[in-house]
């Protein structure tokens, strides 16, 4: 089988870290203008904006870098009734995308997760080797990690061996 | 060539020739030999020396579990060499080069074999006892005596030059194993949908099938149903299978560490190929189905080149088509070595005579052994090989009922098989600690009970047949299945032709000689005779545990699997015990030797660990910089110019700096943020000081102290707004401290509407300092005034610099007037570009962590962690000040009032100046009264921080010092190797004292 | 390796995103001012050393980043049970003997 899976770096999107206690996910929901997801690993999506649940009181959103203002801007309409933590994590992360027939595969050479429970549009926070990722699966042979920006070139340099290993067919 | 090879018989692919060397000599073999098989193919048994008497040694197997056929290989180049390589199991290549070990000047002429004739003084527990005195002769003499003769191959002095790889793997049913149990349990769950994912560590799937003469399966030959076995299993997209692949260990909730073999066996490997791969198999249910291990006989000369398992000689037979001599005496006290010599005799090699110490065997074998005229010496034993670098003859003798032995004289042979029986391969079910039960009547351990979801199935449960196994195997897979709750249809295999049979186990062969002058070895590669087990036990070792460690026995890279049962039957023989209540050693992974690398995986060269750089330090990078690494980052610690040392960088960055201004890259600080309602409340919780009146862009000090009252971390906490807080933290504790408030608010704090987010990574940050640093800021503030009036020491704002969005803290770690500007991340680097332009006009360095400490220690500053070790309270370190009086609790508050935190004894932070300026003390020397030169002296401290202060011009340094306080204005000596230094104490703030420079 | 059962995920996840945060069930006193000497020293550093089922903290860390208890059986290693900080511990039958019945058959 030739080996075409490919790993490529994102450019910069927007990210926040949204927290806040179940009380007040309605009118946050509502002031985003769509339900924020309520179990841990699912998403929810609006345009091109999009919620992923991480804990049980923490969300990753994100959307264009230039639409970022008006996610704070509505959020921040909202706290004096609803109360939550919205920061700007953009800049901490840099996003890889590993797609093609063995991304699976090529992610479970340091991921301890059993990637095939992981359905499309789902995400989670994971270990990918000795670093913390988020991982996403855009669909059945596309993968996102989030990495923490000081570690990419480890989690890249980790993906670009495994490829190698891939391609030598054994 | 090749006179020991059987036509017909064997899997080796003929058509393809492969030379390889063995001690510079060219060797032929086949496609499919192992190293062991080729040489035997080639006439050669002996393959090495053993460890500790250097006794000519050669194949006992012809598996992974072989103790004496251990060679060096070199896969071509440096760092390819690997020592105690098993022959039995290396394929050959062409090209492959192989070296025997443990010998001096060569294998055949061992200047180390005197050590044989020495063997009383190398008796169990000889490093124990012979070379106690004189105590000076341990180190000098015998050691480097012993290490030099005994031992295994040579270690590798070169990197390892070949790469690992790693996998996780996830499946329904795992099968360790691919013998016969192990195919019908594939078979059958593979049929049955499930995902399954079969491995083995032999280069082809079959087991003992490949080893046994043909029988007929379902109607078939032996061959062509394994062939059409394995073509099925190939064709399930549901069923992985793995070959060179051994099972090494059974960790928690089913997950076994599998070591594959990628290019071991081949003469040119793909470029990029890994040349093994661990995977950790994560399985919903494991059928061990690892067959069972044929145990050696003890008697007098076992180890001689030529004497063999019966088994592995018919695995030579009919695996690789190698007969092993031309005339064989097998020795045996089970039927299956009657079924090795048949197929041996058959093939056409002379069997001298099948001895059995069993006073009966079947009518059926013997008769068989009759029709080939074999002679039948039954109640008989072997009592002494003859032969040095190969067997020549054996001495046999009759056992009457009370276990005497008459000699019946000599028989003539150049092979001596032997079968003490089959012990079930449980070393995997041990690592479950699943306990054994010893089963009396067959005098086995066998697997009871279980701690994982696991079963096993054929030669592990104790079983001997081909149809036992296949039924077995069957059996195992449909409970795996119905613990999942589904269930499969059940799958006959018929065997015709089976072999069945018996057998008993025996401490040493019965024997006339004494039983403490007889060579009966145990433990061929640790070289344990039963003579040593016996005498462990006469010294009184009395548990099994300590009899292993008191003779070494089961302790070699073969892990006992061929010397356990045979060593605990004669410990409990010598102790009088039954063998259960003697007990069986641990087995511990690896299940067989595997390479560090292995282990290692990815890890190694630029991926051995995490290296975090910020967006700055590319920058630093083509500038020149000297790097240290500080947690998991590199940082840059100086930046010399053309000849400049450390020493000359540091004290012109100091200089500069001071001067003018200096430019730094703080990116690594932990930053936290700290947002909610109730963020002021949380941080008075957290933090020594009070914050309720922080007002919005200002910022403070915050000390962390643990819940004991030892200081954590510090570090600079700003109010962005009401709710919303930029804590930071030291480099080094930024996941620490993160961690720690997660605790707290998440265990003890659910109450309170705050949350934290770690931005340490959102923003860069560059800190400016010295008394032009406004000058460089300002051309790039957009409408933001840097006066001191409007931005006083310890405020902050949100702006912009240089077209980036910051946040602008006015905040000093060196005393000077000082900015710390941070931008988002991946911006850091362009605007330190700008800057370092605008310094230009200013006659601005850049410096680094080095400078940064000098600086900060001029002021007095601490680093925690570096002038604090977790035992250091605010008081101590002359934070007093830093404490929130009026706040009823925080973290460690209640602990700062413990007797033992207000002692005046207690070592304090103090600085200290030594009467030569020029003597720079060494940080961590330690400190002791002025005049003290008793030995031992009191320590009464230790230096923390050290550095020459360009500055001063002269050495400064701080101290942890008992007493300290009430020490100030004394001097104290610091004794080093060549002088003892005196020093006086000092406060800890050198520079400025009044703090004047850093409200410019 | 383990897998640890997070309550908040629900689900079985390995050992490797999770980290060891020490006993539970020690809470911090409401007012450590008022507490003697000895009786803020147990809080600070008297633990139970338990051969058998001990409960304790963990971290999701690197999940859902949630503290939660749970009982481990300090033996054989394994979780008997995990649940939400804030809960009382469970009472739990001995480690081992409802997996065995699963085992056998
Ligand atoms: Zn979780």
């Amino acid at each position: 089988m030739t080996f075409t899976t490919t790993v490529e770096t994102l450019p910069t999107m927007g990210r926040y870290n949204l927290r806040c206690k179940r009380e007040n996910t309605v009118a946050l929901s509502k002031s985003l203008g769509f339900d924020l997801p309520s179990s841990i690993g699912e998403a929810a999506r609006s345009g091109t904006q999009s919620a992923l649940k991480l804990g049980p009181d923490e969300w990753l959103l994100t959307c264009p870098m230039e639409e970022r203002a008006t996610i704070r801007q509505s959020l921040t309409d909202v706290y004096p009734e609803a109360v939550h933590s919205l920061t700007d994590i953009s800049s901490r992360e840099i996003s890889i995308r590993v797609s093609g027939d063995q991304a699976e595969e090529l992610l479970s050479t340091s991921c301890p997760r059993n990637l095939a429970k992981l359905s499309t549009g789902c995400g989670v926070r994971t270990i990918f080797d000795s670093v913390q990722v988020v991982l996403m699966r855009e669909g059945d042979r596309q993968f996102r990690l989030d990495v923490w920006r000081s570690f990419a070139p480890h989690v890249l340099g980790l993906l670009a061996v495994a490829c190698a290993e891939f391609e030598s067919g054994l | 060539m090749n006179n020991w090879r059987v036509d017909g018989k064997g899997r080796i692919n003929r058509d393809k020739r492969v030379r390889f060397t063995f001690d510079g000599v060219s060797f032929e073999g086949f496609e499919g030999d192992t190293v062991a098989s080729a040489l035997l193919a080639n006439g050669v048994h002996l393959m090495g020396r053993s460890f500790k008497y250097h006794r000519p040694r050669g194949p006992v197997t012809a598996g992974s579990e072989e103790p004496n056929a251990l060679i060096g290989t070199s896969r071509g180049g440096s760092g390819r060499f690997e020592p105690n390589t098993r022959a039995t199991v290396q394929e050959i290549y062409e090209g492959l080069t192989t070296v025997s070990q443990n010998k001096w000047p060569s294998l055949n002429f061992d200047v180390g074999a005197v050590n044989d004739k020495l063997h009383k003084l190398f008796a169990a527990g000889f490093y124990y006892k012979t070379f106690m005195w004189p105590k000076s002769f341990w180190d000098k003499v015998y050691e480097p005596v012993i290490r030099a003769s005994a031992g295994l191959g040579v270690s590798p002095a070169e990197p390892d030059a070949d790469t690992y790889a790693s996998r996780y793997l996830h499946t329904d049913l795992l099968i360790v194993g691919a013998g016969p149990s192990g195919l019908a349990a594939a078979l059958t769950a593979a049929r049955s949908g499930v995902d399954v994912v079969l491995v083995d560590e032999h280069r082809e799937l079959g087991g003992s099938l490949l080893s046994e003469a043909p029988t007929a399966i379902d109607g078939k030959s032996a061959e062509s149903w394994l062939a059409e076995t394995v073509a099925e299993l190939n064709a399930y997209p549901n069923l992985r299978v793995m070959t060179r692949a051994t099972a090494i260990g059974y960790y928690h909730e089913n997950m076994v560490g599998v070591a594959e073999k990628l290019t071991d066996h081949l003469a040119e490997p793909p470029a990029t190929a890994p040349r093994e791969r661990m995977w950790r198999i994560r399985a919903q249910e494991v059928i061990l189905a690892q067959g069972a291990l044929e145990r050696p006989l003890v008697f007098d000369g076992n180890d001689r080149p030529g004497v063999m398992m019966a088994s592995a000689a018919q695995t030579y037979l009919n695996r690789f088509g190698v007969k092993v001599g031309n005339a064989a005496v097998v020795v045996t006290s089970h039927d299956s070595a009657w079924y090795a010599a048949f197929d041996l005799a058959d093939a056409g090699v002379n069997i001298a005579a099948i001895v059995d110490v069993r006073a009966s065997v079947s009518e059926h074998l013997q008769a068989e052994a009759r029709k080939r005229d074999i002679s039948i010496k039954l109640e008989h034993t072997v009592t002494t090989v003859l032969g040095k670098k190969r067997v020549s003859r054996v001495k046999l003798g009759k056992v009457s009922e009370d276990g005497n032995v008459s000699g019946i004289g000599t028989v003539s042979c150049d092979t001596l098989l032997m079968c003490g029986g089959w012990t079930p391969s449980l070393h995997l079910f041990s690592h479950t600690k699943g306990s054994l039960h010893w089963d009396a009547e067959n005098e086995v351990f066998l697997p009871g009970e279980k701690t994982e979801r696991c079963h096993i199935a054929g030669g592990g449960r104790g079983l001997w047949s081909q149809q036992a196994a296949f039924d077995d195997g069957v059996h195992a897979a449909q409970q795996a299945l119905a613990s999942r709750g589904q269930s499969a249809p059940a799958l006959s295999i018929d065997v015709d032709g089976d072999r069945t049979g018996s057998g008993i186990i025996m401490e040493e062969l019965p024997s006339n000689d004494d039983k403490f002058a007889r060579r009966a070895f145990v433990d061929f590669q640790n070289d344990v005779t039963a003579k040593d087990i016996r005498l462990a036990v006469r010294e009184g070792m009395l548990s099994i545990e300590h009899v292993k460690r008191f003779t070494t026995n089961g302790m070699a890279t073969d892990q006992g699997k061929m010397s356990n049962m045979n060593g605990l039957k004669i410990a409990a023989d010598e102790l009088g015990r039954p063998a259960p209540k003697v007990g069986l050693t641990t087995f511990r992974p690896p299940y067989t030797p595997t390479s560090f690398g292995t282990f290692a995986g990815y890890h190694k060269d630029a991926l051995f660990e995490v290296t975090r750089k910020t967006n700055i330090d590319s920058w630093a990078e083509e500038n020149g910089a000297v790097f240290e690494p500080v947690s998991l980052w590199r940082r840059a610690r100086y930046f010399p110019k053309t000849g400049e040392g450390m020493h000359g960088a540091v004290a012109r960055e100091c200089r500069q700096t001071r001067a003018s201004v200096g430019m730094f890259d703080a990116s690594t600080l932990g930053k936290i943020e700290v947002v909610g309602p109730d963020a002021a409340e949380f941080l008075n919780r957290m933090y020594t000081n009070p914050w309720s009146k922080l007002a919005p862009g200002r910022c403070r000090y915050g000390l962390l102290l643990g819940e004991d009252g030892f200081i954590r971390d510090d570090g600079v906490i700003g109010r962005i707004s009401n709710d919303r807080f930029h804590v930071t933290t030291t480099t080094g504790g930024a996941a620490r401290v993160l961690t720690m408030m997660e605790h707290f608010l998440q265990t003890e704090w659910s109450d309170l509407d705050v949350w934290l987010t770690s931005t340490t990574e959102q923003w860069s940050t560059i800190a400016l300092n010295g008394p032009n640093a406004r000058k460089i800021l300002e051309p790039f503030m957009e409408g933001a005034d840097l006066s001191a009036e409007a931005f006083p020491h310890m405020a902050l704002r949100e702006c912009t610099v240089g077209g980036f969005e910051a946040r602008l803290f006015r905040v000093s770690f060196t005393g000077e007037l000082g900015f710390e500007v941070n931008v988002p991340s991946e911006h850091g680097r362009a605007l330190w570009e700008i800057l370092y332009e605008e310094g230009k006009k200013h006659d601005m360095c850049v410096y680094g962590t080095e400078t940064m400490h000098v600086l900060r220690a001029e002021k007095g500053y601490i680093i925690v962690g570096q002038d604090t070790d977790g035992t250091v309270t605010p008081v101590d370190a002359g934070l007093s000040w830093a404490i929130g009086k009026k706040k009823p609790d925080f973290v460690g508050k209640r602990s700062l009032k413990r007797p033992d935190m207000l002692l005046p004894t207690r070592k304090q932070l103090v600085g200290l100046l030594t009467e030569d300026p020029n003597v720079v003390l060494e940080e961590g020397a330690q400190i002791v009264e002025a005049g003290d030169t008793a030995i031992p002296a009191k320590m009464l401290g230790h230096v923390t921080s050290s550095y020459w202060s360009e500055t001063l011009g002269r050495s400064i340094a701080m101290a942890l010092l008992e007493g300290g306080f009430e020490r100030n204005g004394t001097s104290i000596d610091i004794p080093m190797p060549e002088k003892t230094h005196r020093a006086t104490v000092t406060g800890t703030v050198f520079y400025d004292p009044d703090g004047e420079r850093i409200n410019m | 390796m383990l897998l640890i059962d997070c309550p908040y995920c629900k689900e079985k996840l390995p050992e490797l995103e999770f980290e060891y945060a020490g006993q539970a069930h020690i809470a911090r006193p409401e007012h450590p001012a008022e507490q003697s000497d000895a009786e803020w020293r147990d809080y600070l550093f008297i633990r139970s050393n338990v051969r058998g089922d001990h409960a304790e903290q963990w971290r999701h860390t690197h999940g859902c980043g949630r503290y939660f208890n749970a009982v481990r059986n300090t033996v054989s290693d394994k979780f008997i049970a995990t649940y939400e900080i804030g809960q009382p511990r469970p009472t739990v039958t001995k480690e081992g003997e409802e997996r065995d019945e699963q085992l056998e058959s």
